[in-house]
């Protein structure tokens, strides 16, 4: 025991009389960023103001077209309803899952994650034979006699949505599960006998407590969610392109690399602001909850 | 003693490394049906004569292709690229010129050479129909586009490539020699017409399963695989009325480490009964007009180079000029 407390007296020691001159201790660190990241994203910035000409046309081009103005609100509002509704379906079964017994638990949580690790592409694929018009939902629904029309489930907004929402819906049910695990049963005890009804159970009193998690998981979602480009360019119609998309147009076939590489900044710069958002409202140790 | 390890060591590596770079050749295609026929009917034959190895890369990605050259670290020697792609590359300067004394071209369809690339192989883009979910199967470019005589989804190629606007110019009444320069205004305003009952696909394996699963019951497809889709039991259709061909090419990208063997590999690819072979397998058609004697009269028959009465050819010249402006029209439009 008393070993233990001097390695560990001995270690904070240290650190903080290197702290002055930590600089030589994260040089690993920062170089890896510099090299896999920085250097990168500066060529990919040149290139967006030197291809083909020098200046910020592709910048001009890109913000000033109707088209590629509709591509970036697709991409918002696909993400945004995709964050909808992983919060709505992810919360009731983060909650349930915090409250059954764990073996039970546990046995959900092995399925969740299966499924994401299987093979992205496999499981869009899915998705879309699932979804297609002679797909097992229309032929479902036709067979109990529901509708007489096969629905238009993908190649659109609704496939977009449905196939995205199913692969985002971990990233959301597992920070929210961390979160409400955390809430002490006996203050909803408590506010049941001082008189809350379930409702106001859960709007003022789980909800709440349960806020920093919510905002945490969707704003990773959304994150997540705005560069996404496999399951949109398989399951949506071009109608809804995302900018993705755009990007992997520009560059695969259009081989226009300087209006990919100003797509690809923007989208860049969207996603860090958004991080720096929550960074700045829950800092760096609270975006698991607390 | 020391010494004689090193100097042994150091000879022994540059011995191998030395064979290693002459014996082997990077051939990059599309991967799938189509590479797994070119391996056999042109790798191996070629491996068997020379002992030069040829291994496999793909898929093939212009913007790739391009950042290797740009970056003077070119790994492909051969790549199979669109038609239109090769006669743009070439022009950009991103392509070795082809060696025409060891490739003999009086032999390829004088369609699809140019200097710095040769046909690999051609097709069609035909009008493929499921004709178990449907009354009845489109016949012409017209009736594709006739949504009250032939209402439904209809399928066509997702990306800008020749083959869609000419289609919808035939559709609506171009003479199939009037086609270029194209009426891009006048293509765009007909495929409006038929925008919303568009799903588009993106590889050849999709086509086939829209088609296969009635998603969408007929549309342009490439004629290869509407030849699986028979093959695999599915009820199909094709009507080669107006067939639009176009071709993929083989080209050599500048600075590709091994581009003499490039030419001796594609010298290959291109002659009589490698031609024939890949024709067999895949149902594209040699661009060697040696090739359909080497073949059994009943599979030449189905390819497109016997479909020649209503063909349309797609003007590769034309689209290298404009691929770029097309292509910028082509998604502002898709994504309206």
């Amino acid at each position: 025991m008393s070993t233990y407390i001097d390695v560990a007296s001995e270690t904070a020691t240290t650190s903080k009389a290197a702290r002055p001159t930590g600089f030589g201790e994260i040089m690993p660190a920062l170089l890896f960023v510099g090299i896999f990241f920085i250097v990168p994203v500066v060529a990919l910035l040149l290139r967006s103001v030197f291809e083909p000409v020098a200046g910020f046309g592709n910048y001009a081009e890109l913000l000033g077209s109707a088209t590629y103005l509709k591509i970036f609100a697709n991409t918002f509002i696909v993400s945004g309803l995709v964050t909808a509704i992983s919060l709505l379906i992810g919360f009731p079964v983060a909650w349930t899952l915090a409250i059954m017994p764990t073996r039970l638990a546990s046995l959900i949580f092995a399925v969740l994650l299966l499924s994401m690790w299987t093979n992205l592409l496999a499981r869009t694929y899915a998705w879309m034979v699932l979804l297609q018009r002679t797909g097992l939902i229309n032929k479902m629904l036709m067979g109990m006699g529901l509708i007489n029309q096969p629905l238009p489930l993908v190649n659109n907004l609704t496939g977009v949505t449905i196939g995205m929402t199913y692969i985002m819906l971990p990233f959301i049910i597992l920070p929210l599960y961390g979160v409400i695990k955390k809430i002490d049963p006996a203050i909803l005890q408590a506010a049941a006998l001082c008189g809350a009804n379930r409702w106001q159970c859960l709007t003022r009193v789980l909800l709440p407590l349960a806020a920093r998690g919510m905002v945490a998981g969707a704003l990773m979602v959304f994150v997540m969610s705005l560069g996404y480009y496999v399951t949109p360019s398989l399951l949506g119609g071009t109608a809804n392109m995302m900018l993705a998309e755009l990007i992997a147009q520009f560059v695969q076939s259009l081989v226009n690399w300087g209006m990919g590489g100003a797509a690809a900044l923007v989208l860049l710069v969207v996603t860090l602001s958004l991080y720096a958002v929550q960074l700045r409202l829950f800092g760096v140790q609270n975006t698991g909850g607390r | 003693m020391k010494r004689t390890i090193a100097l042994a060591a150091f000879a022994a590596i540059m011995a191998v490394s030395g064979t290693a770079k002459a014996d082997t050749l990077v051939f990059t295609s599309w991967g799938g049906t189509t590479q797994d026929a070119q391996k056999v009917a042109w790798a191996n034959p070629f491996t068997d004569k020379t002992g030069i190895v040829i291994a496999q890369d793909g898929p093939t990605d212009y913007g790739k292709l391009k950042a290797m050259v740009e970056a003077g670290q070119v790994s492909w020697d051969v790549v199979d690229v669109e038609g239109d792609y090769a006669a743009q590359a070439g022009k950009d300067g991103l392509l070795e010129k082809l060696d025409f004394s060891v490739i003999d071209k009086s032999k390829l369809d004088p369609r699809f050479v140019t200097d710095y690339s040769v046909g690999s192989f051609y097709y069609s883009f035909v009008i493929g129909c499921n004709a178990d979910a449907v009354k009845a199967c489109p016949k012409t470019w017209a009736d594709l586009f006739d949504t009250t005589k032939f209402p439904g989804k209809r399928t066509f190629y997702k990306w800008s490539a020749p083959g869609v606007i000419e289609a919808a110019l035939l559709a609506d009444g171009v003479p199939a020699d009037k086609l270029y320069p194209l009426d891009l205004d006048r293509a765009f305003k007909k495929l409006d017409t038929i925008k919303s009952d568009i799903i588009w696909w993106s590889s050849g394996a999709q086509s086939q399963q829209l088609l296969a699963s009635a998603e969408a019951p007929f549309g342009s497809l490439w004629n290869g695989r509407m030849t699986a889709l028979a093959a695999s039991g599915v009820k199909s259709e094709t009507s080669w009325e107006q067939n639009i061909t176009a071709a993929d090419s083989l080209v050599v990208p500048k600075g590709a480490p091994n581009s003499e063997a490039a030419m001796k590999f594609i010298a290959l690819a291109t002659s009589a009964q490698p031609q024939a072979d890949l024709a067999k397998t895949t149902g594209y058609a040699p661009i060697n007009i040696d090739s359909a004697k080497l073949m059994d009269p009943a599979t030449a028959k189905t390819l497109p180079d016997q479909q020649t009465a209503s063909q349309v050819n797609a003007s590769m010249a034309y689209w290298a000029e404009n691929r770029d402006a097309i292509g910028k029209r082509w998604y502002a439009w898709q994504a309206k």
